[in-house]
Formats: C-alpha cells, sequence, structure tokens
C-alpha cells in the first residue's frame, strides 16, 4: 500500500478510474494517464466533494489528498496495478485437487483437516446435502456396515429428489415467485412450470450453459419445445407491479422497475455482479458505468410479464384446425351483423322514437321508480340477477300519504359481499339508513333478494332505490343499475304478490338500446337475430376448445426505445441506449433497432461464454457455498469489490476450470466436492483450530449447518412416513388465499394431505410469511437471496412446538413407531439415523408410558440434533 | 471487510444466547427509548386533516391555476375542491386542524409537523413499503426490524418489535410493511392485536400441561447431551436458550393482551366500549399498545385502516370518490381512541421516553377527481406528525404551495423522516447497516438528514 494521498486515490478513485475500466474517459493509475486533468479538475472535484460519488472523500482523506497535490502530486508507482477487479481476470486453473489447495492454506496456519467422518454421520450430511431428505434407517446401516461412498453419492445425484433440492437453491438466487408482488399481489396460476423447469434441468444435468441460453432465450432455441422455451421463465420470475397507474410519471417507473428486475436478476445470478448499483451513477466500488445498465436493460426492452402460450408442434397444429375455421365464422357472421346495422341506417332516427315512445325509460343508478297504486304489506322484495352490478345505496318504500316507510326497517339480503375482516363493510342495512353514502353489495353466487321488513302492515304505493343516488360518479367511474328485477309485496313473508318487473323498460346499455332501435328499423329483425344467435354459439364453441397451456414465462413484443435515465429518474431521459454488454469485459453492441429476440441471443451467448471469467466462477461457488454453508467467496452474487475477496482464488479458479471441462455439468462437479476429503472430514470442534480459525473457512473440520427450512419440514414429512414424493405439477397452498381487488393470504389452521409434498411444491407467494417455513429462514422471493441467513429465535420454538402441522406429524410418526416392535428404536433410527443410549431410552419410555407416542414424537421433532447436520 | 461481526454471527448461525436477548448499543444517548407509529394507509388527505389552506377554500369550484387537464393515478381532475369540514385552532400554538379530530387537537401543543412529505410512488402498495421501509421495492427491512436490530427488547419475554394489524384487515402489501426483509428473522414485526395473539403460542389444546411439560423436559435432555457431545458449536446453546425464551412469551404474551385488568376510566378514556365496532377495535388496539410499550416492547407499528377493498375508501383513507361520506366514518375511529392513547402516555410519564408517530402514504390532490367528489393520490405532498420523547411540540417542518399542490419549502424524504427518528433513538443512520446483495444496506437507503427543527 502507498502512504498518503496516493493511497487515497488507490483505495477511492481507481477502482474506476482504471486503465481498463476508464470510467468517465479517465484512468488515475499514472501521472501520464491523470496529465489531463492534474491538478486543477481533480483538486476541484475533490474539494468540492463531488468525487468519489455520493459525498465525496471523508475531510481526512480529502485533506491528505490536498497535501499531496500541493507537494507535487508524486506517482509512487503504478496505482491499481494488479489491484483491478480480480473475478474480471481470466481464469487460471493450476490443475491439481481441491484438497491439495485446502491443505496448502490449513498449513499455512499451521492447521490440519480433521479425520474422517463416521459413517452415521457422513450418510446423513450427504444425503440432506443433495436431496434435502434424511437418509432410511435402512440405507443408514446398510452404509455403516460397508457400503460404498462412490455409489451412494451416484445413487442420490441420481435421484430425483437432487432436483427438488437443488432446484429450490437456485431459485432462491433467482428471486422465483408465484405471485406478482406489490398491493395486489395475486397469484400466478401459470408460474409452476417455470419451477418444474429448474427441477428437470438439475435432474438431467443441464449443461448450466444451456440453461443460461434458455432462461434469457428459451423462446428461440426451444421452438414448439415447451419443455425448453418456458426457461424463460427466468426473467419474469420477480415482482411486477400490476395496479393501473393513469399518471405518465408512474407509468415510466412501472415499466422502469421490470426492467431493473430483470437486469438485476440477471446480472446477479449469472455475473455475481450488483448492475443495478450503476441504475443513477457510475457504479461505486465496481467498473460498471451508468450506461452499462442502461444497455442491459436496453437488452430486455421487448419482454413483458405475463403468460405465454405454449406447445408442441402438434398441439400447436391441432388448436389451429379447430379455432381457425370457428374465428373464420366469427369474422363472417360479425360481417353480416355490421351489413344489416348499415341497412338499418336510414330509418334508425324514427325508429328510435317509436321504440322509445312504447318502452318505459332505462333504470337509473340515480333511481329507479315503481309506483303500483296502494297494497297493504309488511315487506317489500326485491329480487336481482346473479352479479348485478355496483349495489345499491338505499332503498325507499313510500306510502299514499309520500312518506317513507322503510326508514330505519330491517333488510335481509340473501347474499352480501364480506370484506376482510369487516363482515359490516357491505351490510344491507345501509339500504335504510336515510343516507346514500354507504353501499350494500352481493356476494358472489346466486342471485340476491332484498327483504325490507317493514315491521307491521301498512299501506304501501311506490319503491325507490338506488345506487348512486347523488350521482357523485361520472364518466369512467360511473355505477351501473341493475337492469333485471322482480319487485314482489307480501303480508306474512309467506305468501307473496309479484307488483312489478323490468319488463317493458328499455335496457340500460347504450348498446342494448340501440340493438332494439336496429332490429325495429329493420322491421323484421329475424336476419338479425339469427346472426346474433349464431354467433354467440360459435363463440362460445371457440371458448370451450381445450387451450394450449399458458405459462408465466413472458411474452416479447417490439422492444421500446430505453434512455440513460439521469440520476435514475425516469422524467429526465438522456441518450438513447443501444443493446450491449459490460464494458469491463469484451463484448457485443447492437444497433439500436436491433430485433428483440437478438438482443437476449446476444446476451445469453456472452455470459455463457467460455470466455466469461465470471459465470463459471460464480456458479462454482455458489455449489461450493452450499455443500459448506458458505462459499469460498462469501458473498455468492457480489464477486465485486464491495463482495468478498475468494479465501482460495486459484481453487476457486480451479473448480471453475473443471466447470468448464465437464461441459459446464453440474454433477460431476458436485461428485468431485462430496469426494474430497475436506467434504468427508469430521466436523468435531478443536480449540487449537478454532482459535485460528473459528468459522472454519480454511475448512479444519466439516462446518455443522441447520437444516434450511424446507429441509425441516421435509423431514418431518419423511420421518413421519407421510411424504408424498409426486413430482412436479400443479401447486399446494399453505395459506388460504382470498381476492378483494387485492390478494389476501391468511395462515391456515390445518393442513390436509395435500400439503404433505416436498416443500418446494408449496406455492411461493411474494412477500407472504408462511409459518412453518418464513420462521426458518425461507426467503419471501421479493429480493433474490442468494445466501439465507441462519437465525434461531423463539417463534422457531413456538412453531415446532405448537403449530397443528407438526402435531399432525407428531401423530404420524407417533403411530408409524407404535407399529414397531421397538418403537423408540425405531423413532432414533429414523429421526437421528442412530439407536438410543440407555438412558435416552428410558427417557423415551417414560415420556410415551405417561403421554403416549406422539408425545416422544413431538419431543424429536424439538431436538437440536433433528434440525442440524454434522 | 463488508459484513459486519454482528452479521457475520447471524449468517453463520453460531448466535450466542445475548444475541437473541439484545441488540447492540445506541450510538449515542437516546431521548427515545420506544416507538409508536400509528399507520394510516390509503392515504390520508393532508387537506382535509393538517394542512390548512385558505386559499383553497376561497377559489374552491375554480381551476387550479397551471393544472388545467392533470392527470394523477386513476386518470383526469376537475377544478379545485375545499374540504368538506372548518378548519379550526388548537392548542396555545393555535395550530389548524380540522374541526373532526377534537380529541387529538387538545395534543396539537404535543405534536411537531412535517408539512413537506413526499413519496417516490402514487401507488398504495409500494408506499405504504415505503413508508415502513424506506423502499419502494419489498423484501427491505422496516424501521421497527432495524429499531429490533440495533436496540434488541427491553423485555426478554416478549418481541421486541410488535404490528398491530387494523380490524378491517391487514394493509396493502400486507407482511412486507413489517417484514425483517434480509435482516434476521427475529427481527420481524411480531403480528399481535388485540383480537388475535402471537400465532403458535398457545399450546394446542389436545395436550395437557403435564404432557407439554413432560415433552419440553425430554427433548431438552436430548438437547443437552447433543450440546455437550459438540461443546464447541454454541448455536446448538443458542437454540436451548430459544426454547426458554419461548417458554417465557409463552407466560407474558397472554398477560399483555388480557385488557381486563384496566380500570373502567381507562377503558372510556380509550373508548373501548364505543357502539361503532371499529372504533372499539381500535381503541382496545390502542390501549395494548400502551400494555405492550409499558413492558419494554421497543416497537409498536399500529395500523388505523387496512389496505383497499371493492370500493375506494370504504376501508381506509383513499377517498377517491366520496371523501366526505368515507372520511366521516374514518376521523372518529382514528380520533378519540388515538388521543386516549397520547393521554394516557402523559398521565404514566410514558411520553418522556416514548416517540410516537403518525404516518401514511401520500396526500391527496387539491382538486376533485373528475367525475367525483373525492380526490385522487398526490405523493408531491402530504402531512405526518410526531409527539413525545425529544420532540419540540408546537414545531412545523415544511411548507406546501397556496393549494397543498406541491411542497414549496423544505421537501421532506421518508430518509430525512426516518434518519430524524433514528437519531431520537440515539442512532446514526449512517451507522446502522446490514450487508445485503453488494451493498452495505440502511434504512435510509444512500439519502436522509436529520430535521433538526423538530427536535426539542
Amino acid at each position: 500500500m502507498f502512504a498518503g494521498g496516493a493511497d487515497v486515490l488507490q483505495k477511492r478513485c481507481v477502482s474506476c478510474h482504471n486503465a481498463k475500466a476508464r470510467v468517465g474517459g479517465l484512468s488515475l493509475e499514472t501521472r501520464a494517464e491523470a496529465g489531463a486533468v492534474l491538478t486543477g479538475r481533480l483538486r476541484a472535484r475533490v474539494e468540492a466533494g463531488q468525487m468519489p460519488p455520493g459525498g465525496g472523500l471523508a475531510a481526512g482523506e480529502r485533506a491528505e489528498v490536498l497535501a499531496w497535490l500541493d507537494a507535487g502530486a508524486v506517482w509512487p508507482g503504478r496505482l491499481g496495478t494488479g489491484k483491478g477487479l480480480w473475478s474480471l481476470e481470466p481464469v487460471r486453473s493450476k490443475g491439481g485437487s481441491i484438497d491439495g489447495y485446502l491443505r496448502e492454506k490449513l498449513s499455512e496456519k499451521g492447521l490440519a483437516m480433521s479425520g474422517e467422518s463416521d459413517r452415521r454421520t457422513l450418510i446423513r450430511r450427504i444425503t440432506f446435502d443433495l436431496t434435502g431428505l434424511p437418509p432410511a434407517p435402512e440405507e443408514v446401516e446398510a452404509f455403516v456396515k460397508g457400503g460404498d461412498y462412490g455409489a451412494l453419492v451416484d445413487r442420490l445425484l441420481a435421484s430425483p429428489a437432487y432436483g427438488e433440492r437443488w432446484g429450490r437453491h437456485w431459485m432462491d438466487v433467482i428471486r422465483f415467485g408465484e405471485s406478482n408482488g406489490y398491493e395486489q399481489n395475486h397469484v400466478r396460476p401459470g408460474a409452476w412450470p417455470v419451477r418444474d423447469y429448474f427441477i428437470r434441468a438439475f435432474n438431467e444435468d443441464l449443461p448450466f450453459r444451456d440453461l443460461i441460453v434458455q432462461s434469457l432465450a428459451g423462446d428461440l432455441v426451444g421452438k414448439d419445445r415447451p419443455e425448453v422455451e418456458v426457461g424463460t421463465g427466468f426473467m419474469v420470475a420477480g415482482p411486477h407491479d400490476t395496479v393501473g397507474n393513469q399518471a405518465e410519471g408512474p407509468k415510466r417507473q412501472q415499466r422502469a422497475d421490470d426492467l431493473d428486475d430483470m437486469v438485476n436478476a440477471t446480472a446477479s445470478a449469472f455475473l455475481g455482479l450488483t448492475v443495478n448499483c450503476a441504475k443513477c451513477h457510475d457504479h461505486k466500488f465496481d467498473p460498471i458505468l451508468q450506461s452499462d445498465y442502461y444497455r442491459l436493460a436496453a437488452v430486455f426492452a421487448g419482454v413483458v410479464h405475463g403468460e405465454r402460450e405454449v406447445g408442441t408442434a402438434s398441439e400447436k397444429a391441432a388448436y389451429r384446425a379447430k379455432a381457425g375455421p370457428l374465428e373464420a365464422r366469427v369474422a363472417a357472421l360479425n360481417a353480416v351483423l355490421a351489413g344489416l346495422r348499415d341497412r338499418a341506417k336510414p330509418g334508425l332516427a324514427a325508429a328510435e322514437a317509436r321504440v322509445r315512445g312504447r318502452m318505459r325509460e332505462a333504470v337509473s343508478a340515480a333511481g329507479t321508480v315503481e309506483s303500483f297504486g296502494a297494497l297493504r304489506a309488511r315487506f317489500v322484495r326485491l329480487a336481482l340477477p346473479a352479479g348485478a352490478p355496483g349495489g345499491l345505496d338505499e332503498i325507499e318504500v313510500f306510502g299514499v300519504d309520500g312518506k317513507n316507510v322503510a326508514l330505519g326497517a330491517t333488510v335481509v339480503s340473501t347474499s352480501t359481499r364480506v370484506a376482510d375482516g369487516n363482515p359490516d363493510a357491505y351490510s344491507p342495512r345501509f339500504l335504510t339508513d336515510g343516507a346514500f353514502d354507504k353501499r350494500w353489495f352481493a356476494g358472489v353466487g346466486a342471485g340476491p333478494a332484498l327483504t325490507v321488513d317493514l315491521g307491521t302492515a301498512v299501506e304501501v304505493a311506490r319503491v325507490v332505490w338506488s345506487a348512486d343516488r347523488k350521482q357523485g360518479q361520472q364518466g369512467r367511474f360511473a355505477v351501473q343499475a341493475p337492469g333485471r328485477y322482480v319487485l314482489s309485496v307480501s303480508l306474512d313473508g309467506v305468501s307473496w304478490r309479484e307488483v312489478a318487473t323490468d319488463a317493458g323498460r328499455l335496457p340500460a346499455r347504450k348498446e342494448a338500446q340501440e340493438r332494439l332501435f336496429v332490429l325495429e328499423a329493420l322491421g323484421s329483425g329475424a336476419e338479425f337475430e339469427a346472426a346474433e344467435k349464431e354467433l354467440a354459439a360459435v363463440e362460445a364453441e371457440l371458448k370451450a376448445l381445450p387451450k394450449l397451456r399458458r405459462v408465466y414465462a413472458g411474452t416479447f413484443t417490439k422492444p421500446e426505445p430505453v434512455y440513460l435515465l439521469k440520476g435514475g429518474n425516469v422524467m429526465q431521459r438522456g441518450e438513447e441506449m443501444r443493446p450491449g454488454s459490460l464494458r469491463a469485459l469484451p463484448g457485443f453492441e447492437l444497433a439500436l433497432d436491433a430485433p428483440e429476440g437478438e438482443r437476449r441471443m446476444a446476451l445469453a451467448k456472452w455470459i455463457a461464454s467460455d470466455a466469461n471469467p465470471l459465470t463459471p466462477r460464480v456458479m462454482a461457488n455458489r455449489l461450493w457455498h452450499y455443500h459448506f454453508g458458505h462459499g469460498l467467496v462469501a458473498t455468492p452474487s457480489d464477486f465485486g469489490f464491495n463482495g468478498e475477496r475468494p479465501s482460495h482464488p486459484e481453487l476457486l479458479d480451479y473448480l471453475a476450470q473443471r466447470l468448464m471441462d465437464n461441459g459446464w455439468r453440474l454433477k460431476p462437479l458436485h461428485r468431485e466436492i462430496v469426494m474430497s476429503a475436506a467434504y468427508r472430514q469430521a466436523s468435531t470442534w478443536n480449540e487449537t483450530a478454532a482459535k485460528a480459525d473459528a468459522d472454519s473457512r480454511l475448512l479444519w473440520r466439516y462446518p455443522p449447518q441447520r437444516l434450511q427450512a424446507e429441509a425441516i419440514r421435509d423431514n418431518m414429512l419423511a420421518v413421519a412416513g407421510v411424504l408424498d414424493k409426486t413430482v412436479g405439477g400443479p401447486s399446494y397452498q399453505l395459506y388460504k388465499y382470498t381476492v378483494d381487488n387485492v390478494a389476501t393470504y391468511f395462515p391456515r389452521e390445518e393442513f390436509g394431505p395435500e400439503t404433505y409434498r416436498r416443500s418446494v411444491y408449496a406455492q411461493s407467494a411474494r412477500s407472504i410469511r408462511t409459518e412453518l417455513l418464513s420462521v426458518y429462514d425461507c426467503p419471501d422471493s421479493s429480493l433474490p437471496e442468494p445466501r439465507r441467513v441462519v437465525t434461531t429465535s423463539p417463534l422457531q420454538a413456538l412453531a415446532l412446538l405448537n403449530n397443528s402441522f407438526v402435531l399432525d406429524m407428531a401423530k404420524a410418526l407417533g403411530a408409524r413407531m407404535a407399529a414397531d416392535a421397538d418403537p423408540v428404536g425405531r423413532g432414533f433410527a429414523l429421526a437421528f439415523g442412530r439407536g438410543p443410549t440407555a438412558s435416552e431410552r428410558a427417557g423415551a419410555d417414560q415420556l410415551v408410558s405417561q403421554y403416549g407416542m406422539a408425545a416422544l414424537a413431538r419431543a424429536i421433532f424439538n431436538t437440536n440434533e433433528f434440525v442440524y447436520v454434522h | 471487510m463488508s459484513i459486519n461481526r454482528r452479521q457475520l454471527i447471524h449468517s453463520l448461525g453460531a448466535v450466542a444466547l445475548a444475541d437473541l436477548l439484545r441488540g447492540g448499543a445506541p450510538h449515542f444517548a437516546p431521548k427515545a427509548k420506544r416507538v409508536i407509529q400509528i399507520m394510516c394507509p390509503g392515504g390520508v388527505s393532508h387537506l382535509d386533516t393538517f394542512d390548512y389552506k385558505p386559499e383553497l377554500e376561497k377559489r374552491s369550484g375554480q381551476p387550479m391555476p397551471g393544472g388545467e387537464k392533470e392527470v394523477s393515478f386513476q386518470g383526469a381532475n376537475g377544478n379545485l375542491m375545499k374540504s368538506p369540514w372548518k378548519f379550526v385552532q388548537r392548542g396555545q400554538t393555535g395550530r389548524w386542524m380540522t374541526e373532526m379530530l377534537p380529541h387529538l387537537g387538545a395534543f396539537a401543543d404535543d405534536m411537531a409537523f412535517i408539512h413537506s412529505m413526499t413519496s417516490r410512488t402514487n401507488t398504495h402498495g409500494p408506499a405504504c413499503v415505503a413508508m415502513n421501509t424506506g423502499f419502494v421495492f419489498e423484501g427491505f427491512p422496516s424501521a421497527g426490524a432495524w429499531a429490533s436490530y440495533a436496540l434488541g427488547s427491553m423485555n426478554e419475554n416478549l418481541p421486541a418489535y410488535v404490528a398491530i394489524p387494523d380490524v378491517r384487515g391487514i394493509p396493502p402489501s400486507g407482511p412486507a410493511n413489517w417484514t425483517n426483509g434480509f435482516l434476521p428473522a427475529e427481527h420481524q414485526g411480531i403480528s399481535f392485536t388485540a383480537l388475535e395473539p402471537i400465532r403458535n403460542l398457545e399450546r394446542p389444546g389436545a395436550i395437557s400441561a403435564e404432557a407439554d411439560l413432560a415433552t419440553r423436559g425430554y427433548a431438552r435432555v436430548l438437547n443437552d447431551k447433543h450440546a455437550e457431545l459438540h461443546f464447541g458449536d454454541s448455536d446448538l446453546r443458542a437454540r436451548i436458550a430459544s426454547y426458554e425464551l419461548a417458554g417465557r412469551m409463552q407466560l407474558s404474551a397472554p398477560e399483555v393482551s388480557n385488557l381486563a385488568s384496566e380500570t373502567k376510566a381507562t377503558h372510556e378514556l380509550y373508548g373501548t366500549g364505543d357502539s361503532n365496532p371499529l372504533l372499539a377495535a381500535y381503541a382496545r388496539n390502542c390501549l395494548l399498545t400502551r400494555r405492550l410499550v409499558e413492558r419494554g416492547v421497543r416497537y409498536v407499528q399500529l395500523y388505523c385502516a387496512s389496505r383497499a377493498s371493492g370500493v375506494d375508501g370504504l376501508l381506509n383513507w383513499d377517498a377517491h370518490k366520496t371523501l366526505e361520506a368515507d372520511y366521516s366514518r374514518h376521523f372518529p375511529i382514528l380520533d378519540k381512541p388515538t388521543a386516549g392513547l397520547l393521554a394516557d402516555l402523559k398521565g404514566r410519564g410514558l411520553l418522556d421516553d416514548t416517540l410516537v408517530l403518525w404516518t401514511t402514504e401520500f396526500g391527496r390532490m387539491p382538486t376533485h377527481q373528475e367525475g367525483t367528489l373525492g380526490r385522487d393520490h398526490n405523493p408531491d405532498a402530504y402531512s405526518v406528525w410526531m409527539a413525545g420523547a425529544g420532540v419540540k411540540g408546537g414545531a412545523t417542518h415544511g411548507r406546501t404551495d397556496d393549494f397543498g399542490r406541491r411542497v414549496v419549502s423544505d421537501v421532506t424524504t421518508v430518509h430525512d423522516y426516518w434518519a430524524t427518528v433514528l437519531h431520537l433513538l440515539g442512532l446514526n443512520h449512517e451507522r446502522l447497516t446490514w450487508y445485503h446483495n453488494g451493498i452495505n444496506r440502511r434504512l435510509t437507503d444512500v439519502h436522509g438528514h436529520v430535521i433538526r427543527g423538530l427536535l426539542g
């Protein structure tokens, strides 16, 4: 390190202003390169606190730089020499072996690896690691007796449970969620095939290079192959705001946020770079320019959130063969109707006058009136059709004296909408409160009937009801009045007399009125009506055709122009950006009008290239991270200056090279890692080693790990013997899902067997806590989560003690144990992969004798041994 | 190294018992020990509550100068529309407030107002989340989670951070408003209302107290042996401790939510027996709030109203179409119970070291929404107030134009707001960080200035 001002430059300036990145066209590596800005501009920027961005230098640093400039600005050597971003250097592998690299570092510290783990511990470790499930007792015993470890590894890697475990890891990294997030947060019913795609990709050992290409351009490389093209679901796996916004700025912001999510997901998952930090200004730490960010955004400029129809060529052809003729018939019938409307035109005005003359006026939201002479009645009933829009704000019943006798009367409705937590929100009592504000709304289902109880029989002559009496909502917000109704009265509430219906009224909707005028003008409407009837039938037939599968994999459109946004502000557009790659690495740049698919394909090829040093390093490190609990780079999605340096840079390059040498297949690399002595060593504590390396970053022991949330839940299902191992398909819900404009997710009190599948198949709605999973640190897919935190809290204890699912599992395990000749032995073998000691057995026997087998099972689920792997 | 030591401890799962119970220490002497944040979802109209605009009254019905044909969230706007209610002066300071909040008016001199709040978004979900977390995107820790992380709980038998949703439902974007985000899960807001206590708190009915005790005792025996075998792994001990903590929480939480032990006078002060069930329910949550902070809960987030329903303005403050009817419902619910809470805190001396915050999503337009008698969203100006520990009562920060359409002096963001709140808690907002995905994240992002004028 240098001293004084040069050191400050080295630390704070050269990460951007180096010969390679040349942010702002400037390198400060040498005095010669800095020449143009020496000393005036450099001094001015430093003095004004304009550089580095975000408030400039700290006061002490500033003083040092100024003093150094005053003293003649002597460069003590080339700044930044060898100090470029390490992860951008080409991958250089020297061969060797995993254990060799690790032992080298250990011996530098005077440490050594621990001996091989005992076999019970090892099979539990490798089984949870590769499959997220516990080994069966029989598997444990066979392995302890001398099973072959390599064969075990191969069996586990070949198991479908491997993809379920590692696919779930990958979905953390790519923020895959099955709802839109934001305020409305509706579920995406078409998202699960994308989850299955990733699980399948891991299980089939799809070369990671191909996974990248399919994630960004699956529609192009997998045309007519749904199992491939749904990979594009990666791009739209993140949140998306579905609230309609009329204001220009926010509308632009919504789209900018979509693009930001795609750029961020792509750069963080594949490149391990925080490109999104360059949205408002050049990256403060890494050689990523603000314009780089918008070049990447331009790649995604034609990608739109939503479902897409997918199908094989024959499925598509079969659909077209059926739909084509029907669509043609629809067009023909519409033409017939249009022709008839034209024919009616000359006589239309006269026809309208005739119709209006003989029909009653249409219903009105401001008030619909029915008068029927005086009748004695206690009950007045207004029956409406199903789906009547808009609700009502009042019902009035007038006697002959013009007095509203319904004021304050009880109203009973056969159907009322309920807003969460507020059953009173749309109550029918608002109909007789004399105020025209709060409204009653019907619930879903059959048409509602509103019965007003006047308390006693009185003379009634006129009934008035309204949906918006004050006409407070006009234009696009106007409230519709129910067009169909039946009004009846009754003395006893048993026998009813119908007093009015909507018969003879003009329809409320303008189109329906115009239709009547056309029919009148045509004289005979037979031809028109026949065409209408056939059109309805053909449209129904078309609608009923079995559709192609719709998958939330995005749609593609002509790319919109993408501008560099000054300060990230959507209202401050700068230059229009060409699609292109990050300029810190050799890459591509396309024309402003480059076709949509070409952009994504270019990016995919650039990322999934042997020449891109980031991609294989980042992925190799992810595998290491999940196998050992921490990566060689401890910040798996940040290989920039603000992330951590690799603990073993040469080993990382070795692994990256092995990944490429294996044709980018992951399973051989998994195998090599878990076959290493480092992976197989014991986790035994060693006080001396811990003093030098408490967290075992150098791997003097295998670091014990708490199971991830999904594995804890799946472990209970497996041990209880009720795990349904069905692979793939629609998700099950661990919450109660309701929609009333926005979605609401309620915790479930009971969990049926449909939830007894692996946790990876639980629907992962965004921002929603599913108690057992969330409390054990399962991320909520709002943001990419490349490294879960591991927490310990009393809420976890409460969940494992008292949640109804855990109790169901305890019952099931209890029954499973009871069926065995040695229940306690069986319980320990299932849950811990070992037998009980004498004192453990004695304690268990006592618990069982007093409180039953389920109590023992509940105790087992709450032990540390159940949720930790050593 | 970018990851601080406390964070590293979490990422490795090596949580010591002390970390379970306590956060760190404040950066400097705090004025406030605890926070009550009242949140009114839907976007409370500043023009009908706290930001008095005589010019709006005068020119009601005329086009807004320079604002013709303005398009906001739901569409076009009509002419200027005055508040349906009068403004009156309250307290020694003569603070102008709507006549519809008489009980709160009694505390006018305790309140410090910001009339120059601005939001980055005009949409409920992101705006609500932004008010609570500093970010419009979901997944970032809420202010209460930061406070829990920084300071921990003052009562090891209760959570540090409690969120109390309204009886009408959860707010827009739901639990994202009290999430721990990427902070460790123990800093999440625990959802807890007078109606519905903590999830999984109660021993299931089918299990007797003796069976429960014996089961936990046996698990403890196994855990102790296991921890002995792996004596170096302190996280195993921490997990054992978490079970003890859970047991204590099971005893404490029902006590705190048992409002029956309060006097009749206290119940009347809050209005828990009011004939309006929504008012009574919010009043019970206000009373619960006092009991929680009194027992050492660090941060309570208390909701008055909920998410949007199918009808604008019905369940929350989102008065798009029928302002008068909507706010006639919402004002009384907010007014008496909140004032009761302030009075009770004051009477017990709790207001001296408790900071009370009143917040919302954004403001509303001075014009009526075309075709309606309501106001559309206005992210460019809204009002909030705070009272209690360290707050200069009667202070005002910022000003809007003659119609309240935009801020004309001291533009304030949620980051400035939270920088100020953290300051009152003895925390430097630039030093309270957590490394996540490449950045040392803060409640205040990379922004925020403490608003000195509000500090007593």
